[in-house]
């Protein structure tokens, strides 16, 4: 097996309101594994992880994943988690509207320090609708306000969580 | 005095680091590797490699050894011990003058005070999520238009369109539990701000005498009990959808007003002479055959023409035998969460049952029959036995549709054809199909020999 020729490594900012499921894509992505209890992240956790682009391994790009804790109010703590930032995965979950709501308090610094940042913007929680009936109407208008992908996810079932990760990495090469 | 130091540093819980102006490891306290859950660290590390927090950083950090910028730091980092234990950490960068630029990196251990700070926003957090649990899957239940059938997806296609034409007043007719008050608010849903008043008023719940107040509002002395001023609810709804159920019940009296109202939206609070005016959008929803109720002079013609200029007829349950099973998965969802349990579905004998049922109660129905059958419900499948239906209506409705057709129909077919319904049903079980059809055991069987029936 061909090793991973790294050549870029990125820092990626989870993005979302509490309970929306950041830090469970993010373990889901990295040690492949759920956890049922939630535990409301405080401030920062940052893991990385390898994702290949090719099908021979033969390159990847290293996404650090900061995993950031719901943002009550902008202040010069989140303004050090959000410096350098390539990249935002912004969570919210489709069960619940108020999370899709007061996501300027963190994306408009956000956006004003990373001004080139990727984004994609992620419906989580998937498995808990009816998706025949599901409307997906808001959610889209959002990500087109974004300007951003949208793409739906579980973290329980891990639907669509590798997708999420490799359309992020491919977005910041094809950025590069 | 080394031992001295390490032990303030110990007792507060705070290590140092140097790094040389390459970023190299130059010298560290004891604690200081311990408090950062680091076992890898080397004298050779570097600043990037012991703190991976710190990409994205560089030119901070740089302008920080160079003394140009007093301090860099990070909060509360989140970092796993070997055992599995979640510590926190704050991470401050200082310029340290020396012969060279040097960084003075501190690391505080927070765990304590983050931790209690911690459990405080969890409970926090898990009170909104338990109360936007609630609030959405009762919008679960009120916005979703369930099924696959052409007739709802008409509906649906239906709440779309009209989704977009504010102005006009709609009327949804139906029989009772098709599901009115859902489509009405899936078009407010769809049509509205998110915080705009959804409000409604039955008119068979209010009091004749009271429903004038009720729906216009009233001014101080107005009547008797007329103690204070009072919004009526046209303007609660004021911005937003006014939903009228059951209007075929609306007093003769006020039906006059309501027209006048619904052709310049503008009204007259009882007692005042003050004109209102608001902004709403009025869904008006029926299970009477209004027109026949205009026939017997019960309701005003002209009330009628304004209101059904857009209508909507939601169709019964028994047409949407498709969607049935659909719905009742819904169902399964919302109460096996409600009353946490783990049932998932359905056994193929309790899809069957509800399938030959004829829902004279509509989708309310198939919700208090799913309610109370997971409340009953031991396995993870919904078996047919914990199914009960109204069985007495069920005969009574069967036998009300059935009309012989005017060229005449054949007994002996009929009743083959129900003798091997009844055995397609139970997959063969003759007991099962006995009993479906009302009948012993024997007679049944007597009666599939006397129709060639085997199986």
């Amino acid at each position: 097996m061909s090793e991973k020729r790294i050549v870029l490594s990125k820092k990626i900012c989870m993005l979302g309101s509490f309970g929306v499921g950041k830090t469970s894509l993010v373990r889901r992505f990295i040690y492949d594994e759920f956890r049922e209890n939630y535990r409301s992240t405080m401030g920062v956790q940052i893991l990385q992880k390898i994702v290949s682009l090719t099908k021979d391994n033969s390159f990847g790009i290293k996404l650090i994943l900061w995993d950031i804790a719901h943002i009550e109010k902008f202040n010069r703590v989140i303004k050090n988690y959000f410096r350098g930032s390539h990249g935002a995965i912004v969570v919210c979950d489709i069960t619940r509207s108020q999370s899709f709501q007061g996501m300027d308090i963190y994306l408009k610094p956000y956006l004003e320090m990373n001004p080139k940042s990727k984004l994609i913007f992620v419906g989580n929680k998937i498995d808990l609708v009816d998706k025949n009936s599901f409307d997906m109407e808001q959610l889209l208008q959002i990500s087109k306000a974004l300007k951003s992908p949208f793409i739906t996810t579980s973290a329980k079932t891990n639907e669509n969580v590798d997708e999420l990760f490799n359309k992020l990495g491919t977005l910041l090469v094809k950025a590069e | 005095m080394s031992n001295y130091i390490d032990q303030i540093l110990k007792e507060r819980k705070i290590g140092f680091a140097i790094f040389d102006q390459d970023f190299i490891l130059s010298k560290s306290s004891r604690n200081f590797s311990k408090i950062i859950h680091n076992n890898l660290i080397t004298p050779n590390s570097s600043i990037w490699e012991i703190f991976p927090e710190l990409f994205g950083s560089e030119d901070q950090v740089s302008a920080v050894v160079q003394n140009k910028q007093k301090k860099y730091q990070i909060e509360k980092v989140n970092k796993y011990s070997d055992g599995g234990k979640l510590h926190y950490y704050d991470l401050t960068l200082l310029p340290l003058k020396n012969k060279a630029p040097n960084l003075l990196c501190i690391v505080a251990d927070t765990t304590t005070e983050t931790s209690l700070e911690q459990e405080i926003r969890q409970q926090k957090y898990e009170i909104e999520l338990l109360q936007a649990n609630l609030s959405s899957y009762g919008n679960y239940l009120s916005n979703d238009i369930l099924g696959d059938s052409v007739k709802i997806k008409k509906v649906r296609e239906f709440v779309g369109k009209i989704a977009n034409i504010r102005n006009t007043t709609i009327l949804l007719q139906g029989e009772s539990g098709t599901g009115k008050n859902l489509v009405a608010r899936a078009i407010h849903r769809l049509s509205m701000e998110p915080k705009s008043p959804f409000v409604e008023v039955n008119c068979a719940s209010i009091p004749s005498t009271l429903i004038e107040s009720e729906i216009f509002g009233h001014e101080k002395g107005a009547f008797t009990n007329a103690i204070t001023n009072k919004k009526g609810l046209l303007e609660e709804a004021n911005g937003g959808t006014f939903f009228l159920d059951e209007i075929g019940e609306l007093p003769v009296s006020l039906q006059a007003k309501f027209l006048s109202f619904l052709e310049n939206k503008k009204f007259r609070r009882l007692g005042s002479t003050q004109e209102r005016k608001v902004d709403i959008r009025v869904i008006a929803a029926t299970n009477k055959d209004l027109k026949q109720a205009v026939e017997n002079n019960e309701f005003r013609q002209d009330l009628f023409f304004r209101i059904n200029i857009v209508n909507l007829n939601l169709p019964p349950l028994r047409e949407l035998k498709d969607d049935i099973i659909i719905i009742a998965d819904h169902f399964i969802r919302i109460f096996a969460y409600d009353f946490k349990k783990k049932v998932k579905g359905l056994t193929d004998h309790a899809k069957t049952k509800l399938l030959s049922y004829n829902w004279p109660g509509n989708v309310r129905e198939l919700r208090n029959v799913i309610e109370r059958a997971i409340i009953f419900a031991e396995g993870d499948k919904i078996g047919a036995d914990e199914i009960i239906l109204a069985e007495e209506k069920q005969q009574a409705k069967v036998t009300q549709k059935f009309t012989i057709p005017e060229n005449g129909i054949s007994l002996f077919d009929i009743e083959k054809k129900l003798l091997l319904d009844a055995l397609s049903k139970t997959n063969g079980n003759q007991s099962r199909a006995a009993k479906l059809l009302g009948l012993s055991l024997d007679t049944f069987r007597y009666r599939m020999k006397k129709y060639s029936i085997s199986i």
